[in-house]
């Protein structure tokens, strides 16, 4: 065993730090003030006896905590031999080829596959060698192979072409770090080809070689003044025009090269036809938006794509989209109607708003009719009395996926049979004398309030309420808001796949001023969108994001059939829908189902806009972190034994030693404590 | 029980001494002189005089001069002579406390030190004593006369202020000398409380307290004394300090209790003796017990003795 600071070492002097405590410890001089001592008579201090040492156990606790303390300084560590001596000995090789589509850039694929031949052709008799491609992931083409089967090697480096991915180098290593921890050869080795760009490396994400590895960067890199523009993202500004929706979109480029592009075509593609081409001038390293004329959608998931001609790195040149008609949230107002109406308050919010926009229907409680329900996704009760027999329509509707909002008015009641309000409704309170009630505490974290969490967001207790309908709650209900009284304010339940939330005052004037508060119109817009479960549909996604293969598709609709990728292939898509793909390519992934004529779903994806960055970083980063430091695999390859730092820092005994002192210290509270009781 | 916590906020600083639980356990009881009283208006005392009461004394000559409405005109009628009634007179009293401030005093193992026991003790009696209209006074000794406040119906509030004043500094001698000297300041009969520990030979005790008698006073002594005092209950051999003297000894508790404690009791009965002999009342108070108890315990049985008498 050697040690890193035996210097510390002289502290172990200090162990006779208890002995000497122990021997010459006496009892401390207190002096106690006593009234008289009159009656006390002098008698002989005894401390002959405090000499001896009473508790050897408790000194020999304290001394072996101690000396464990002193080793954990020292730094010990068992020097090995056996650490891998290279130069001799045949080698497990693991080629780390970089394929992600950064690679792709003018002639580096070329250069790195080169380097890849070479490597594989470097093998010894005694050698094995393995072919990892990596991009955002790493995949094994070939495992521990013999070096006499040469042409697997070559093979699937030969079939390996760059992919639409970006690059992460972590997942690589890892890979390469499994392969060589099983490997029984005794000399590892990882040649690491790629064009090290500097997105592609997150710090160490525990991504660590076994010891005695070694890492060969090989980079490939230049040509980086060639022009490459990339377009990075898409928005679009949606309009009406003579009843149909209109579309302009507008595309951001981004030039990442040290020379300025002047008149280049950016061209926008609907349906895989150009349609409309505007010219394109950015300044170098700098970035640049165009904007299309509107188009028309003429149809469900119609695909678009932004193509800014072609470059030295072409994948990312190409932006694609799909649009769909915004579809309206469909909301049936249930309204006593008449002169006394009391959803103008209601109905004008709703009408407000285009993301997304709502249709809203005023019915009276008698004429809601099955289609009305089969088409709204959120029905709003407003301050009506519910017949029978519509409850119980109503609590089909919301067992199958609908939303039920329901305000409470003088006039509301619900039928005692159907349960499925979160709250049993009682009489009303009056709060017309005194102090309104407020409304005190919300729950911020549900999604109808998250908007108004932050500080001067949305003031709810400015509203004043003059009366409520006193709830029970039941139990499996939950109150999202209260009056500053305690009563609830806002309930939520769910039902079934839909939910029903509870208003226990009304919506209009007549028992609160809240309908004239600011925060009136995003409260119903959110409470409306958060019952009909409205997600706004994303119009791209980007290559290596996971999605479920229903790819978003309504639920009413059967899935089963098969996913398209835009290479072609075609994946099988059961009844469930449970599966997930990973987006791999870029382009259109269509879901085409046994229902559907054409496509189901659309989904277009992107190249990583992040990967268009080619700003290299140095590869001896990421050898420290893979093999411990920079020359440590250098070391290993030359068969020089590691230093006493590395091998104390891969060993860490100091570590057990101080905890195992600290425990034998904390043994020695426990022990003295019982010691001093008894 | 915290004797110095429960108390009303008043105007006085030392009413915070006259606890409540104390004052509400005492209230329905009188401290009634045992001894004749020299007064000058009527009170529940017995006055060495005839005047005007209830109770019958005895009949006397007329003589010229005599209020002739006190005459017994029954009697005259049997006798065919003069005869005068006489009752007994009551009187209202002088009461004074006494209180040793010696240092010793300022001991309390148990957060309440003796001098605060006393303070209570002497702020409750005080104040029963002046409800039921008698002059109150009070003295604080230790090797000399501290604190004077001769006896007065209008003297509570002072006693009140005097007593949260008083510190117990200086060390305490002999009690002969300033309880001699109070002796001669006491001219009416009345009713003397003496407070202290009693740290000294209980032949002197008796020597210096006896000469307080000497004009009729009625005499009442409260020994108050820490409970760590009479057991000793100390574990650690240390070195104990004398409060008054500044001694200081080496003391293996333990190894002397049963020795303490035996002398100590020794002391207690003595006083007990010496006192009885002279026929003045005496009161062991033990600190760490409660006062109310222990006050009510004395005042009832010296009414019980006073109803005897």
């Amino acid at each position: 065993m050697s040690f890193i600071a035996p210097l510390f070492f002289v502290a172990l002097a200090g162990l006779a730090i208890p002995v000497l405590i122990h021997l010459i410890q006496r009892e401390k001089k207190q002096i106690l003030r006593f009234p008289s001592l009159m009656f006390v008579q002098r008698v002989p201090y005894k401390s002959i006896q405090r000499r001896r040492i009473h508790n050897w156990l408790l000194l020999m606790v304290r001394l072996t905590a101690l000396a464990l303390i002193i080793l954990a300084f020292a730094r010990p560590f068992f020097e090995r031999q056996d650490l891998p001596v290279a130069g001799t000995g045949a080698r497990e090789v693991v080629v780390l080829l970089d394929q992600s589509y950064s690679i792709g850039y003018g002639d580096r694929w070329e250069r790195a596959r080169a380097a890849a031949y070479e490597a594989v052709n470097s093998l010894g008799a005694s050698d094995r060698g393995s072919i990892v491609l990596f991009s955002s992931g790493a995949e094994i083409a070939l495992r521990s192979t013999a070096a006499g089967e040469r042409e697997r090697l070559t093979a699937a480096v030969a079939e390996a072409k760059p992919t639409d991915g970006a690059t992460r180098y972590a997942p690589a290593l890892k890979v390469a770090g499994s392969i060589l921890a099983e490997s029984p050869l005794p000399r590892r080795e990882v040649v690491l080809i790629s064009d090290f760009q500097r997105g592609g490396w997150r710090g160490e994400e525990g991504a660590r070689l076994p010891a005695g590895s070694t890492v060969t960067p090989v980079t490939i890199a230049g040509n980086e003044d060639a022009p490459n523009v990339s377009v990075t993202a898409v928005s679009f500004a949606r309009s009406a025009f003579s009843n149909q929706e209109r579309v302009a979109v507008t595309a951001v480029v981004v030039n990442r090269s040290m020379r300025s592009l002047t008149g280049g075509q950016l061209a926008l593609e609907i349906g895989g036809r150009p349609v409309q081409t505007q010219p394109l001038n950015v300044e170098a390293s700098s970035s640049a938006s165009v904007t299309f004329e509107p188009v028309t959608i003429a149809s469900a998931s119609m695909r678009g794509t932004v193509r800014a001609g072609t470059d030295a790195l072409a994948a990312d040149n190409v932006f694609n989209f799909v649009l769909s008609p915004a579809a309206p949230v469909r909301v049936i107002v249930v309204d006593r109607g008449g002169t006394g109406s009391a959803a103008l308050y209601l109905t004008r919010a709703l009408a407000i708003g285009d993301a997304p926009r709502f249709e809203t229907t005023v019915r009276q409680p008698e004429a809601v009719s099955d289609d009305d329900l089969r088409r709204a996704s959120t029905v709003v009760l407003n301050d009506v009395a519910v017949p029978g027999a519509l409850a119980r329509r109503l609590a089909r509707f919301v067992e199958m996926g609908g939303g039920l909002f329901v305000a409470l008015g003088p006039r509301a009641s619900w039928p005692q049979d159907v349960d499925i309000l979160p709250a049993a409704v009682r009489a009303p309170v009056d709060k017309t004398r005194g102090d309104a009630a407020r409304i005190g505490a919300l729950e911020y974290g549900h999604p109808v309030f998250e908007p108004f969490r932050a500080p001067r967001s949305g003031d709810f207790a400015g509203a004043r309420i003059y009366g409520y309908r006193a709830v029970e709650p039941s139990p499996m209900a939950q109150i999202l808001a209260r009056f500053d009284a305690g009563a609830p304010a806002l309930l939520e339940r769910r039902t079934g796949a839909g939910r029903v939330l509870l208003w226990t005052s009304s919506l209009d004037l007549a028992w609160s001023d809240f309908p004239l508060k600011p925060v009136f119109l995003p409260f119903v817009h959110r409470a409306v969108r958060h019952l009909s479960a409205y997600a706004e549909p994303a119009p791209w996604s980007t290559v290596g994001q996971v999605l479920d293969a229903s790819f978003g598709a309504p639920a009413s609709q059967p899935l089963g059939g098969v996913v398209i990728t835009p290479s072609g292939r075609q994946v099988p898509v059961d009844d469930e829908g449970g599966e997930v793909l990973e987006l791999t390519e870029q382009g259109f992934y269509e879901l085409r189902t046994k229902a559907s004529e054409g496509a189901a779903a659309v989904v277009a994806s992107n190249v990583d806009s992040a990967e268009s960055d080619l700003t290299t970083m140095d590869p001896r980063e990421i050898i420290a972190a893979a093999v411990g430091g920079p020359d440590e695999g250098a070391r290993a390859a030359a068969g020089v034994p590691l230093p006493p730092e590395a091998q104390e820092r891969s060993q860490r005994l100091w570590w057990y030693l101080l905890v195992i002192g600290i425990l034998v210290l904390g043994a020695d509270t426990l022990l003295s404590n019982r010691l001093s009781k008894t | 029980m915290s004797l110095l916590g429960a108390h009303s906020p008043s105007a006085i600083p030392g009413a915070r001494f006259m606890d409540p639980v104390v004052l509400a356990r005492i209230g329905n009881l009188d401290l009634v002189a045992r001894a004749v009283c020299d007064g000058f208006i009527n009170g529940l005392h017995k006055a060495p005089y005839f005047g005007a009461s209830v109770d019958f004394a005895e009949h006397r000559g007329y003589v010229p001069g005599d209020d002739i409405r006190r005459m017994d005109w029954r009697l005259w009628a049997r006798t065919d002579r003069y005869y005068i009634k006489e009752y007994e007179a009551e009187t209202n009293m002088n009461f004074s406390v006494l209180l040793d401030v010696s240092k010793s005093m300022d001991y309390g193992s148990r957060g309440i030190t003796k001098l605060d026991y006393a303070r209570i003790l002497t702020a409750c009696l005080t104040n029963l004593v002046h409800h039921q209209r008698d002059r109150v006074g009070f003295v604080a000794f230790d090797s000399e006369i501290v604190e004077h406040v001769p006896p007065s119906a209008k003297h509570m509030d002072t006693i009140l202020h005097v007593l949260d004043r008083l510190k117990a500094g200086r060390p305490g001698g002999r009690m002969r000398e300033p309880l001699h000297k109070v002796a001669e300041h006491f001219g009416r009969r009345g009713v003397l409380v003496v407070i202290s520990d009693f740290y000294e030979d209980p032949e002197e005790i008796v020597d210096a307290i006896t000469p307080l008698r000497f004009r009729g006073n009625d005499l009442v002594v409260f020994h108050v004394l820490d409970p760590a005092e009479l057991e000793f209950g100390f574990s650690d051999a240390q070195a104990f300090e004398d409060l008054e003297s500044g001694e200081q000894m080496p003391v293996v508790p333990d190894a002397m209790r049963k020795e303490y404690v035996s002398l100590v009791n020794a002391h207690v009965g003595a006083l007990q003796q010496r006192f009885s002999e002279v026929r003045v009342d005496y009161t062991l108070l033990d600190t760490s017990k409660p006062l109310d108890h222990a006050l009510y315990k004395y005042l009832g049985g010296r009414e019980k003795k006073m109803r005897l008498r």
